[in-house]
């Protein structure tokens, strides 16, 4: 029997995981995904990836390091997660990921450090004010590359751990159709990726440290990131529209009449096949790719996150979430960008990341 | 405690004479069958929507503004016979499966023996994992505190014997609380009663919820819930 209901009171529940969460999940992702085409240059040493593998290490230490910090602040207050490691509880991925955060950060920079090493012995060895603490940060300078290898390895046990469970932190919660999907952790892995590539194409420009060669590579892998996350996005909303999977279809039908939601996925959808055609025809515009890549990896997680809690769990309806100015909003997000910037100030002021440099580290 | 607890308030009235009468054996005490499984019944031929419940529930437990614990949704239905309100009180279900407890990552969410699911508020860093897992948005983060927020079946009045507040006020006597343990309980003779009417919210998603309707519209329940129709509720009698 067909009703027509209209509803006269009812309650709306705010979004309680906060664009902190999104800016987390955004982070922790291309950390993991810039550590991993770190590997070909630093410790396969392919030289043709000597140079992206640099700066892709770059971003995977800013967003590793600023990305536990926003997942902090969404606590409402930091001290709290001492309580993760008081009062474990390993029914629940989020506490499991409480302690494959730390495994990955500090592999991630036991393997930056042994990868620097050499070049910061060298930076000791050259004279200078700063000499001293060039050569004590080197340790002996020593180039080992088993024990690279080793942290390298380390770093890839937790990076997967860390991609696995924010993955199955979301996708097991059947109360939002939306997430409740095998097809959304495959969704935060490939876009971690594309955006890790959008990062290191920034990060090239921003150190002054393009080359053809590494553009085009760069621009190789983004197109093949691409197509695979516009694939998973294609595949995911046809298992809705065929009813193959319940909670595809059920998302499906909540979302598909919200105006706010459609427009923010079409046009997350529209700046992927942008930079998919620009990378293909426009490939010297790195600056313009890079950024649009960020944004597109951004919008889904947004789309995502944000878009799917303003479905109401307990009748009809849709919140159109409204991003506030203050620290739970702009501010927050903000926040966070200036601590990536200070640190990413901090990191280039003291240590190289350039092409010379890189070569000079991968020679010695 | 049960004994006293198993009145919703009209019934409550109707034995005051009695009840005045047995005054020294108000404070808590175990149910007949030992360990309580407590539970709320709601029956929405009852219930006329002046948000009494609400309000009560407010003032008892301190919600902070625009939030809730317990309210009653309102709605216009129109269908082949007729035009009508429709009301729906909603709350914490207790559900029997809670989804919220095993996502806890700190296990601050917990359910008890007598089947109050608790919010250890010491422990909860307001991660909002349980208020993202709970099917039937019985949770919420507390602005005044950044913790899990939720109903708790008013644990420490029922812990007094008393009732919970928004059964203690409700003007129509639509909700019933009670022992389900206990085979004398007024919850268990309206459930009996009322047998194959009694439904549950989302009973698809398997959480086995505590809190009962009687009179929930199949034909509108489905869109009103947020899930799919619903077949009559297995009610889980632990003991009696």
């Amino acid at each position: 029997m067909n009703a027509d209901i209209v509803t006269i009171l009812s309650t709306r529940q705010d979004v309680s995981w906060l664009p902190w969460a999104v800016l987390y999940f955004f982070l922790i992702g291309l950390s993991v995904a810039a550590f991993v085409l770190s590997v070909p240059g630093i410790v396969l040493r392919r030289g043709s990836w000597i140079g992206i593998s640099r700066r892709a290490l770059l971003g995977a230490v800013l967003c590793g390091v600023t990305a536990p910090l926003a997942l902090l602040s969404d606590l409402h207050q930091p001290g709290r997660f001492l309580n993760f490691y008081l009062h474990s509880n390993f029914s629940s991925w989020m506490a499991w990921g409480a302690y494959f955060i730390p495994l990955y950060l500090c592999s991630l920079l036991l393997y930056s450090w042994l990868a620097l090493r050499p070049t910061l012995a060298a930076m000791g060895a050259q004279g200078g004010s700063a000499t001293r603490w060039y050569a004590r940060l080197a340790y002996g300078g020593h180039d080992s590359r088993t024990a690279l290898a080793a942290a390298a390895l380390l770093a890839a046990v937790g990076g997967l751990l860390v991609f696995v469970y924010t993955g199955m932190e979301v996708m097991i919660l059947r109360s939002r159709p939306l997430w409740h999907t095998p097809m959304l952790p495959l969704l935060f892995v490939l876009t971690a990726f594309s955006g890790a590539i959008g990062m290191v194409h920034v990060l090239d420009r921003m150190l002054n440290a393009v080359t053809e060669d590494a553009t085009r590579r760069l621009n190789r892998l983004l197109v093949a990131a691409q197509v695979a996350v516009l694939t998973a996005n294609a595949a995911w909303l046809a298992l809705g529209l065929a009813g193959w999977s319940a909670s595809g279809a059920q998302a499906w039908s909540e979302l598909a009449g919200v105006g706010a939601w459609r427009y923010a996925a079409a046009w997350a959808g529209t700046v992927t096949l942008v930079t998919l055609w620009l990378a293909r025809r426009r490939p010297a515009r790195g600056l313009l790719i890079g950024v649009l890549t960020l944004h597109s990896a951004w919008m889904i997680r947004w789309t995502i996150l944000i878009g799917g809690q303003g479905v109401s769990r307990i009748g009809e309806g849709y919140s159109a979430y409204q991003l506030p100015l203050g620290f739970d909003g702009v501010l927050g997000l903000l926040g966070i960008a200036g601590l990536w910037l200070a640190l990413y100030v901090v990191l280039i002021s003291f240590l190289p990341w350039d092409n010379r440099a890189a070569a000079q580290g991968a020679a010695s | 405690m049960s004994d006293v607890c198993d009145l919703q308030r009209r019934g409550l009235l109707k034995a005051l004479p009695a009840l005045a009468a047995g005054a020294a054996s108000l404070p808590a005490q175990a149910g007949p069958q030992g360990q309580p499984h407590w539970a709320m019944l709601i029956d929405l031929r009852e219930c006329v929507g002046c948000q009494a419940c609400t309000v009560a529930c407010v003032m008892e437990n301190q919600v902070p503004r625009d939030s809730f614990r317990t309210s009653v949704f309102t709605y216009v239905v129109k269908d082949e016979s007729g035009t009508g309100t429709y009301m729906l009180p909603r709350l914490c279900n207790h559900c029997e499966k809670p989804p919220c407890v095993p996502v806890c990552p700190v296990g601050a969410t917990f359910k008890r023996d007598d089947g109050i699911v608790m919010v250890d508020g010491e422990r909860c860093v307001g991660c909002a994992y349980c208020v993202q897992a709970c099917p039937y948005e019985a949770r919420f983060i507390n602005h005044d505190t950044g913790k899990a927020d939720k109903c708790t079946f008013c644990a420490h009045r029922v812990e007094a014997g008393l009732l919970p507040a928004c059964v203690e006020t409700c003007v129509g006597g639509a909700r019933v609380f009670g022992d389900l343990n206990n085979p004398g309980s007024e919850i268990r003779r309206r459930l009996a009663a009322a047998k194959g009417q009694v439904k549950t919210l989302k009973p698809e998603h398997g959480t086995r919820p505590n809190v009962f309707y009687v009179g929930l519209d199949q034909s509108v329940q489905q869109r009103l819930s947020g899930g799919a129709a619903t077949a009559p509720a297995e009610i889980p009698v632990i003991g009696g």
